[in-house]
């Protein structure tokens, strides 16, 4: 999951991502919307497409790319989770203080 | 669409009173033994909160309020040149109730996508937006989620 922040962290790729959600499209068409080289397109691609967060299709010569649900699912489903992990340490932590009598209370 | 995400919101029940649980927010030994693996504090208004939470991924914040043992807000983004919560942009709100000899903590993450959005206008905006309908089967606004003793 880290590393699809790392992914998302590129504000073009966020910018392409959002772009795929609504229509499927093509690199070339991706690149015409973007003021980067249709190399830095396709590589941006590349990286959305092994995170995940994007699908491809071949239609004979022509890629077709989307955004894949199921990947934001993912990072949606990492933020609703984060505090009650982190809340399910922070009650350990804290019981374990407590009964251990070691408290420093004022 | 363009509809605010409601903030995130937990809760839990924690067998200790409110002033040791406040101090879990405030003093780095003990903010590290539940998040992260440093922490460098200085828990007054305006102060910062920076947590680094596994040698990659670094929080940064500022607090905004600290009324011991009752509450303590504070500001919520990540370091680095592009990060994926800008600082500043989301504010998390711990509000700590006695409950007997417990403490009911309530932890409400706001800004996700609100302040997110203003932050990246254009597609992080747009995709943080459609989170909600494209995770679809999730409700929009969760339960409280409520550890048992």
């Amino acid at each position: 999951m880290a590393d699809v922040f790392q992914v998302l962290a590129e504000p073009r790729r966020r910018d392409m991502l959002a772009l795929l959600t609504d229509d499927e499209r093509t690199a070339g068409d991706i690149a015409r919307r973007f003021d980067v080289t249709r190399q830095a397109v396709s590589q941006h691609l590349r990286i959305l497409l092994e995170a995940g967060l994007i699908r491809e299709r071949r239609e004979g010569t022509r890629r077709w790319y989307r955004a894949r649900p199921e990947g934001l699912a993912e990072v949606r489903a990492y933020v609703e989770t984060m505090w009650p992990t982190a809340l399910a340490d922070l009650k350990a932590a804290v019981e374990h203080e407590h009964e251990s009598g070691d408290d420093r209370r004022n | 669409m363009t509809g605010e995400t409601e903030p995130l919101r937990n809760q839990v029940r924690i067998a200790a009173p409110p002033e040791l649980v406040f101090a879990y927010f405030t003093d780095p030994a003990r903010v590290v033994s539940w998040m992260g693996v440093a922490a460098l504090l200085d828990p007054r208004p305006g102060g910062t909160f920076r947590v680094d939470v596994n040698g990659r991924h670094v929080v940064i914040g500022e607090y905004l309020e600290l009324d011991p043992p009752d509450r303590v807000v504070f500001t919520w983004g990540y370091e680095g040149p592009e990060p994926f919560v800008e600082p500043g942009s989301t504010r998390v709100e711990v509000t700590l109730e006695r409950d007997g000899e417990a403490t009911l903590l309530t932890l409400t993450h706001h800004g996700l996508a609100g302040d997110a959005r203003d932050a990246h206008a254009g597609g992080w905006s747009h995709y943080l937006a459609r989170l909600g309908p494209v995770a679809a089967g999730r409700p929009s606004e969760p339960d409280p989620w409520i550890a048992g003793d």
